[in-house]
């Protein structure tokens, strides 16, 4: 694997990651930018209308015709949320050339569209084709609505919402439902060309050769674009609420869920990540071999550390009546660690679980794409078995001391209703 | 043993399959350049087998639904220890499922593969149930139906299957039921063990960072031989008709959704893997976005981005599906109904149909990028009887007129099934 990145302009990086193996090539634009509740929704359209169609295959249809005639390339868009910064991307994989059955050149007409898409949408005088936005904003208010039907998923949203109140971070990812109804076509073309303008921008291509040509038309088209980009900050740690906040809502389900977070204010993220893998993040896990699996309390009680806003959240589903008894034992359980009690075998299992995940990096053109945009985050390009030896020295004393720096900050519940 | 070599003309990929002495049948791809090892151990056994019987047995015995799933759960746990805890020792990441016609157990690590590879051929092959822990292990499935029953997409789906079949049990939810769970004992577990587990019942699939001649030392050190019993499985007579053409059921959702199902005339081996063919294609075809039927539910607001197509299908079941979040499914149906009655009258669009081959054609290429996808088409295709690369060979061959037939014989408006979830908030 050949792994390269360079600037192309002002905060602009544009990284290639080469691997011989992959039969797929995949392009991704990050765009980073701030979260807030004025730009959040705008933003979220303003983005993902460009994988709907552009300036030169101007509707979905045609769009759509020219990337299944390309043995079903595709071109996606999403708006994520990183702690106190929105990410929003343009992705777009196609399979190599060498397997195309009519010898087309799939790089240079996915290179064309990509071009288009991003630099080229279907817009003029200063907004979004009509009916294009009107679909897309359709589109957004869809997603918003069906975050309820996954209930997990809603419930640490909601989690997330309450936990970082006061806070970029407390946003979802596309804004509320009243925040994207209000906006405008020209809102979300403007929301867009300020992206493009200030956005910090990172570009990252996986494949099994090398394509020149796509570094180019960005560096190209970024050149005749004016841009301010702004600087961001990639973590940012939330303040723990003095007494530990309780929401709840009732909900006509049968299993009810049960979202903890806790925030700490240490600056040993890897000492937190592996005290989360030994407390509620594997099969052998404190939390699932004692609450779920020795005291039945939970069909699934799992934690996972967040070192972006330093915060580690316990997620789990549990019947009403073992509520309290599940909060306790989740809360003893992390005392446990607290008082040292942590076997080798636990130290030794979190860390076989770590480099396992690790050396799997790279084994789909995603994990390279996400791995190197993170570690761009991090503001040090590691790979991952660098990254790994800072695990590897970590101490019980440096667990526990790690795990005693935690504070319960709140706790959502989703209650059913029937068991009133 | 004779190491029988599959190769994919198109790709040059390559498979080496063994017919293992003791009984089983190993499939090994050699992935240079991953780092990632995925190890699938599957029996041909799934919430449909209910009822089954062995040459030398005269009587079917019937089960409890949700037994398979419920043995699954149970072998996970071995006389002295789980076996998550096994696993840990060597760092790889285990788990199972259970499908409707399948379990497998699997693990994909980077590193010490040989070790996680004995103890999933190991304990596969231990069981150990008493009462006790089958009395403990009640109350998490119970736990899991619960959280199930407030999965919508799970609940559109069989809402559906129970609308399109009559007898056979793949309108059974995978896990059971409380009560249909509650009558597992460890003398069922055991009978449907030695039933199903029988190693001429199995496969293992390995692809990745392996060595095959490794993989088959470790296999030769681990299987115990087994002999060929004799498996039989069947199924209630079912009949072609539908049970009702409608259900709609009411849940805490934020968006409403549908699944939209035709009944179809199931097939087995190649002749299935023909038909899910034809049917994949004429399933996109008719949701493909630059078709005016599409554009037209778009722009009227009737679907969005999430609709799709899916064929479901195993032993004694065939549908094809079209699904996704609408307030005004019916007209979603309808439309595809009369869809289906123009493209009968005035025949496929070739380009179209030329199109979505190259298409599909692009995501077979894309499955053999992906470690965890190798070893899972090796497994699901020797259950099916099929060999792996046989699909890029049968999509090839396919026609339009091959198309046309499947949707004039099988898109039946006589055999529709709408299933919605609509919001009580």
């Amino acid at each position: 694997m050949k792994y390269n990145r360079t600037e192309i302009s002002d905060k602009i990086g544009f990284s290639s990651v080469i691997d011989p193996k992959f039969k797929t090539n995949l392009l991704t634009v990050r765009f980073i930018t701030s979260l807030g509740k004025e730009t959040v929704s705008a933003n979220a359209l303003g983005i993902g209308i460009l994988s709907d169609a552009n300036g030169r295959l101007k509707t979905i249809a045609e769009l759509s015709e020219r990337l299944s005639s390309l043995y079903g390339a595709s071109v996606s868009c999403f708006s994520r949320k990183r702690g106190d910064l929105q990410i929003l991307g343009f992705s777009s994989s196609w399979i190599n050339g060498r397997y195309a059955l009519d010898g087309e050149n799939l790089d240079e007409e996915m290179s064309q569209i990509i071009k288009d898409c991003i630099f080229y949408p279907n817009a003029e005088n200063g907004e979004f084709d009509g009916e294009l936005f009107r679909i897309a904003k359709k589109e957004l208010l869809d997603r918003i609505d069906a975050e309820l039907n996954n209930k997990r998923a809603y419930a640490i949203s909601k989690a997330e919402e309450i936990a970082f109140r006061g806070e970029p971070a407390e946003l979802s990812e596309t804004g509320s439902r009243e925040d994207a109804e209000k906006v405008t076509s020209a809102d979300a073309y403007g929301a867009y060309l300020n992206i493009l303008k200030t956005s910090q921008i990172e570009i990252i291509y996986v494949s099994s050769e090398e394509n020149n040509a796509l570094k180019d038309m960005f560096t190209e088209e970024f050149s005749k674009l004016e841009r301010k980009p702004n600087e961001y900050v990639f973590r940012s740690k939330s303040p723990v609420k003095p007494d530990a906040e309780v929401f709840s809502e009732e909900m006509d389900v049968r299993q009810c869920k049960m979202v903890m977070t806790f925030k700490s204010g240490s600056d040993d993220r890897f000492a937190l990540q592996m005290m989360s893998m030994i407390y509620g993040a594997t099969p052998v896990s404190k939390l699932f071999a004692n609450v779920r699996e020795k005291m039945s309390l939970c069909y699934y009680c799992a934690s996972r550390f967040s070192a972006v806003k330093n915060f580690l959240m316990v997620d789990s589903g549990v019947e009403k009546s073992n509520i309290e008894k599940a909060k306790n034992e989740i809360l003893n359980q992390l005392d446990e660690i607290i008082k040292g009690n942590i076997s080798d075998e636990e130290m030794q299992s979190a860390l076989l679980s770590l480099d396992n995940a690790y050396n799997a990096v790279g084994d789909t053109p995603s994990s390279y794409s996400s791995w190197y945009f993170e570690r761009f985050c991090d503001g040090e390009i590691l790979t991952p078995q660098e990254l790994f030896k800072n695990y590897s020295s970590i101490t019980k004393a440096r667990i526990i001391q790690a795990a005693s720096t935690l504070k319960l900050d709140s706790i959502y519940y989703m209650l059913n209703k029937e068991a009133e | 043993m004779e190491k029988n070599i599959i190769t994919s003309e198109r790709t040059g990929d390559r498979i080496i399959h063994v017919k293992h002495d003791s009984g089983l049948d190993i499939y090994i791809c050699e992935m240079p350049g991953y780092s990632t090892i995925e190890a699938l151990f599957g029996t041909k056994y799934g919430s449909v087998n209910t009822m089954f019987k062995m040459a030398e047995d005269k009587e079917y015995t019937v089960v409890p639904e949700g037994i398979a799933h419920f043995l699954e759960h149970k072998l996970f746990e071995n006389e002295d220890c789980d076996v998550f805890e096994l696993y840990a020792k060597t760092g790889a990441s285990g788990n199972a499922f259970t499908s409707f016609d399948k379990t497998a157990y699997l693990f994909s690590c980077t590193k010490n593969y040989k070790e996680s590879l004995k103890i999933l051929l190991d304990f596969v092959q231990a069981p150990y149930f008493t009462q006790a822990t089958v009395d403990k292990e009640q109350g998490i499935i119970g736990q899991e139906i619960q959280m199930t029953n407030d999965n919508p997409e799970w609940r559109v789906f069989f809402n559906m299957l129970r609308c399109m079949y009559h007898n056979h049990p793949v309108k059974i939810d995978i896990a059971g039921t409380v009560e249909s769970i509650a009558q597992i004992n460890a003398d069922l577990l055991y009978k449907c063990y030695y039933t199903f587990y029988n190693l001429n019942n199995m496969v293992l699939s390995v692809a990745g960072n392996v060595n095959a001649d490794e993989v088959l030392a470790v296999c030769d050190e681990c299987l115990k031989k087994c002999e060929d019993k004799g498996l039989e499985t069947v199924f209630s007579d079912e009949p072609d008709s539908i049970v009702q053409a409608e259900i709609t059921e009411k849940q805490p959702v934020g968006a409403s959704i549908f699944n939209i199902g035709y009944k179809c005339v199931p097939a087995g081996g190649r002749e299935r893997l023909l038909k899910v063919m034809a049917a994949s294609v004429a399933a996109d075809m008719l949701s493909d976005p630059s078709t005016e039927m599409y554009q037209k539910l778009l722009k009227d607001g009737v679907i969005n981005s999430s609709f799709g197509t899916e064929i479901f299908t195993g032993d004694g079941y065939f549908t094809v599906i079209f699904s996704g979040e609408s307030n005004r499914p019916e007209i979603i149906r309808d439309t595809v109904s009369a869809e289906i009655d123009r493209i009968i009258n005035e025949g496929t669009d070739e380009k179209l149909f030329q199109r979505i081959k190259k298409s599909t054609y692009g995501s077979l290429i894309r499955e053999l990028n992906n470690v965890e996808a190798v070893a899972n088409l090796m497994m699901n295709s020797h259950m099916e009887g099929i060999s792996p690369y046989d699909t890029i060979q049968v999509l090839s061959d396919l026609t339009s007129a091959d198309v046309l037939d499947f949707i004039k014989n099988e898109l039946r408006k006589d055999r529709l099934v709408m299933s919605v979830i609509e919001g009580t908030v």
